[in-house]
């Protein structure tokens, strides 16, 4: 085959035309992605070049080995396939260009080199094969909430032609050169209209997601930086903008989100969607505060998503500034109040907050008048709610038969605040937390405990001036190790079998899931697992704040509340009797839910306290449970 | 338009209430105060006449314990003025209070002109809800009490209100102003203030505190405390006490028993 860019067409030289090429999709694809920079330059500033080791091994395992993607098997391996002819194909097409644009460097073009054509020609066929698996899901087996743009079916004839292009002409080489030399432009013209065309589509996340995974989150929860919320392009950080840039919109986030799936005007891809037309075009009202509100802040959205998109900083932004602006729901505001004045969301007296440890028959130390092992942070829900008494009175009666050196801060103790600044309170969550990081200060204890999820992630992640020296436990590690540890003795093997229900600040939030298990097997419990479970399962719609808002009916369709569908799969599972929860928020929505769904007889739902407080019972007494 | 809002703070009754020894008043010491709820009210159709009408909103409040912060939050919701009136004794009596905050106003001459001036209908510690009427008796100046919405000829100094009367019946009044009104609920329920923005009014706004005006000598009281006390349980109460099913179960033979079951 004759040098393609030395040759002349239609009197010019095949170097000119190239250059021309070049020219033009590098100007329409710099100036889009400069525009683009621009704007991300206006954001707020974000801090992302921390724990840089950390940062290169989440790029290498997720965007080279594209692990979450693969959660998906067919569909993950295709496109790990199909990123890889990429890069090969980009690195041919790259080399060829500058072989072609200056005719003077002494190297051969990419498929003159043997090695370089097999690589491309190897890529190729299973690049096609993989290409073939995607526009067959794509078209005959969709699942639900993918995009089907007609952006979808542009990017895959691309890749399809660029691929083709290139097969056919190394086929066509040795006896149909004239071929060749088209298939050669054909394949240089397809990828250059590729590298214009891509930052006007969703393809941008081909360029953008590998930046977006190396400067992602890394602490857990991804709580974004005190401010005054965001509804405005410059008012949201860089990080916050670029989300919108990565999203493929592969519908992962929708499929996972409980809000969505129950009926809630909230889909995580169209917030996504939002932040990519805001930084295409500064806009007003884009977001629409039902949505915002319907987050119950499961994580599930963030710990799907392929590209690492950032949907619960934007969420938590948003709010802020609805908070800001007094646009809230009244029970939400009423809840607020409340937490100003009496630091609980009760609106009851601070006084009554170890009011439960009233049918105890052992004192309970008060942790800021003498000095304990354990600091037990007992949690707003756990101390006032009625229907959660008997499960913490029976996490203190566990700590005491296990011997552990435990106290109570009495009505010292105010809401931790986690679900406070979840819900966009940040100044008040400010002031929750300062006025507990003083009362802590001023008790002697070497670790907290904690039954609850909300509070534990807090404590632990969000509350650095108290965390500098001691252990946060949540009761389920807790109680895991006086286990492992024989301080407890068990006397009976609790009736029945069990499920468990991760909650989404123990699970996905801090990634506690083998010690609750565990504990159900040292107990000897029957256990069955739920179709969700781990990372994925299903929250109970509380989080967030949520469980003070008003119950909203759903935007579309008569689906189920998520804890509703949550219990129905505990309740299907054949033989299984209990479902088992490690948070008291959880207590409360899945007892809510047995009633609602009237599966009340056939699945209980109790604490993993309660449970083991059953184990530990003389097996002659009846216990209350 | 001035438009002057008097609030109250009163005994936040999530808090047990205790009798102070002597038995005539509540225990002082054990109270926590807060902001009366229809003051809250009131506040809010004087933010929402502000943003309708234009003008300055001023709230003003005797001393109290959390005064400060019932103020700042005025502030941060949008009143341009806090004043409190410092020395107007300790618990003073609803008359005592009506005849500060008239003397107060009386002796400013920004404010004597005063054109809407709102207070909560009633408290918990005046039920009768008489501070608005009394202030507007001492400054010789129409009231109307129970008032659910306003609307203000501004030009014309002509407020239209409209006041609740039971079964749902509403009444429509024309009120020269100035004039006080007894606001029962705003138009909207009160708005919430981000902490941030109260904790913002606390850096950079001020309380003018302010001595409270010389009254004329009042003479001796002709209503006296004689005693107050926590209802005692009488005689006919009897106690049920067990646990939930055994009180439940006593319940119904009760129920039973007087043939209501």
């Amino acid at each position: 085959m004759p040098d393609p860019a030395a040759s002349v067409y239609l009197g010019v030289l095949g170097y000119a035309w190239l250059w021309a090429m070049a020219m033009v999709s590098f100007y329409l694809f710099g100036t889009r992605v400069w525009r683009y920079a621009g704007v991300l330059r206006g954001a707020r500033p974000e801090k992302r070049w921390d724990r840089l080791p950390e940062r290169f091994r989440r790029f290498a395992a997720q965007v080279l080995g594209q692990q979450r993607l693969r959660e998906e098997p067919l569909i993950g391996l295709a496109h790990l396939v199909i990123f890889w002819a990429f890069v090969v194909y980009a690195a041919g097409f790259f080399w060829n260009l500058v072989r072609g644009l200056l005719p003077f460097l002494p190297v051969p073009y990419a498929d003159d080199v043997r090695w370089m054509a097999l690589a491309l020609a190897g890529a190729g066929f299973i690049g096609l094969a993989a290409l073939a698996v995607a526009a067959v899901r794509r078209y005959a087996f969709p699942p639900p909430r993918l995009e089907q743009s007609p952006d979808a079916a542009v990017i895959l004839a691309l890749i399809g032609i660029v691929l083709v292009s290139w097969l056919t002409g190394w086929f066509a080489r040795p006896r149909l050169p004239a071929l060749a030399i088209a298939m050669w432009w054909l394949h240089m013209a397809t990828v250059l209209g590729f590298l214009a065309y891509l930052p006007y589509s969703k393809h941008l996340h081909l360029l953008a997601s590998p930046f977006g995974v190396f400067f992602s989150a890394l602490q857990p929860g991804g709580m974004p930086a005190p401010s005054e919320g965001a509804s405005r392009r410059q008012e949201f950080t860089w990080r916050q903008l670029f989300s919108g840039l990565a999203c493929a919109e592969c519908g992962r986030c929708d499929r996972a989100c409980p809000a969505f799936q129950s009926g809630a005007s909230l889909s995580p891809k169209m917030l996504m969607h939002q932040v990519k037309e805001l930084v295409r075009a500064p806009s007003d009202g884009a977001f629409q505060p039902e949505g915002i509100w319907a987050c119950t802040t499961c994580y599930a959205c963030m710990s799907r998503c392929p590209v690492f998109n950032e949907h619960l900083p934007l969420v938590i932004e948003l709010r802020r500034r609805l908070v800001s602006q007094g646009e809230i729901d009244a029970r939400l505001q009423e809840a607020l109040t409340n937490l100003g004045r009496y630091g609980n969301s009760f609106g009851q007296s601070p006084r009554n907050r170890a009011k439960w440890t009233q049918g105890l028959d052992f004192h309970i130390k008060d942790a800021r008048k003498e000095p304990v092992e354990f600091l037990w942070f007992v949690g707003d829900y756990a101390s006032y709610d009625p229907r959660l008494a008997d499960a913490t009175r029976a996490a203190a009666r566990v700590f005491q038969a296990a011997g552990l050196d435990f106290g109570i801060l009495y009505d010292g103790e105010q809401n931790a605040g986690n679900d406070v600044r979840r819900a966009g309170e940040e100044g008040l969550f400010e002031v929750l937390a300062e006025k507990n990081r003083k009362t802590l200060a001023k008790a002697k204890f070497s670790a907290i405990v904690t039954t609850d999820p909300h509070s534990y992630h807090v404590l632990k992640h969000e509350y650095p001036a108290v965390n500098g020296g001691f252990r946060v436990w949540h009761a389920a590690e807790l109680l895991d190790t006086l286990l492992r540890d024989g301080k407890l003795s068990l006397q009976q093997t609790p009736p029945g079998t069990a499920t468990y229900h991760d909650p989404c600040y123990l699970g996905r939030y801090n990634g506690v899931y083998a010690q609750p298990r565990r504990i159900l097997g040292e107990l000897g419990v029957g256990f069955q697992e739920m179709p969700r479970n781990r990372e994925h399962a299903w929250c109970c719609g509380a989080g967030g704040g949520k469980i003070w808002m008003e119950d909203l009916p759903p935007a579309s369709g008569p689906r189920e509340r998520p804890a509703e569908s949550r219990l129905r799969e505990a309740a299907s599972l054949a033989g299984v009797d209990t479902l088992v929860v490690a948070c008291p928020k959880d207590l409360v929505m899945f007892q809510d839910a047995a009633k609602t769904t009237g599966l009340a007889d056939r699945i209980a739902v109790k604490d993993l306290m309660e449970v083991t407080e059953q184990a530990i019972a003389p097996a002659r007494e009846k216990t209350h449970a | 338009m001035n438009i002057l809002v008097l609030l109250r703070m009163v005994p936040d009754v999530v808090e047990e209430l205790e009798i102070a020894p002597g038995g005539k008043a509540l225990d002082a010491d054990l109270l926590r105060m807060m902001l009366s709820e229809s003051d809250g009210h009131a506040l809010e159709e004087a933010l929402l006449l502000k943003e309708r009408y234009g003008g300055v909103v001023t709230v003003l409040a005797l001393d109290a314990p959390e005064v400060d912060d019932a103020l700042f939050t005025a502030l941060a919701k949008g009143a341009d003025r806090a004043v409190k009136i410092s020395d107007a004794g300790e618990n003073p009596t609803t008359l005592e209070a009506a005849y500060t905050f008239a003397g107060w106003i009386a002796g400013q001459p920004d404010l004597a002109y005063a054109d809407v001036i709102l207070t909560g209908v009633q408290a918990i510690d005046d039920l009768d809800g008489l501070l608005a009427p009394l202030v507007a008796h001492q400054m010789r100046l129409p009231y109307l009490g129970i008032v659910t919405r306003l609307a203000v000829d501004v030009p014309g100094r002509v407020a239209t209100a409209i006041k609740e009367y039971p079964g749902g019946v509403r009444g429509e009044f024309d009120v020269d102003l100035p004039a006080v009104f007894g606001i029962q609920a705003a138009e909207k329920p009160p708005r919430y203030v981000p902490v941030a923005k109260v904790r913002a009014a606390m850096k950079s706004r001020q309380i003018e505190s302010v001595p409270a005006p010389t009254l004329a000598e009042a003479g001796p009281s002709l209503v006296n405390v004689v005693a107050m006390e926590k209802p005692q349980p009488a005689e006919w109460a009897a106690m049920l006490e067990g646990s939930p099913e055994q009180v439940s179960g006593k319940v119904c033979e009760i129920l039973a028993g007087t043939g209501l079951l």
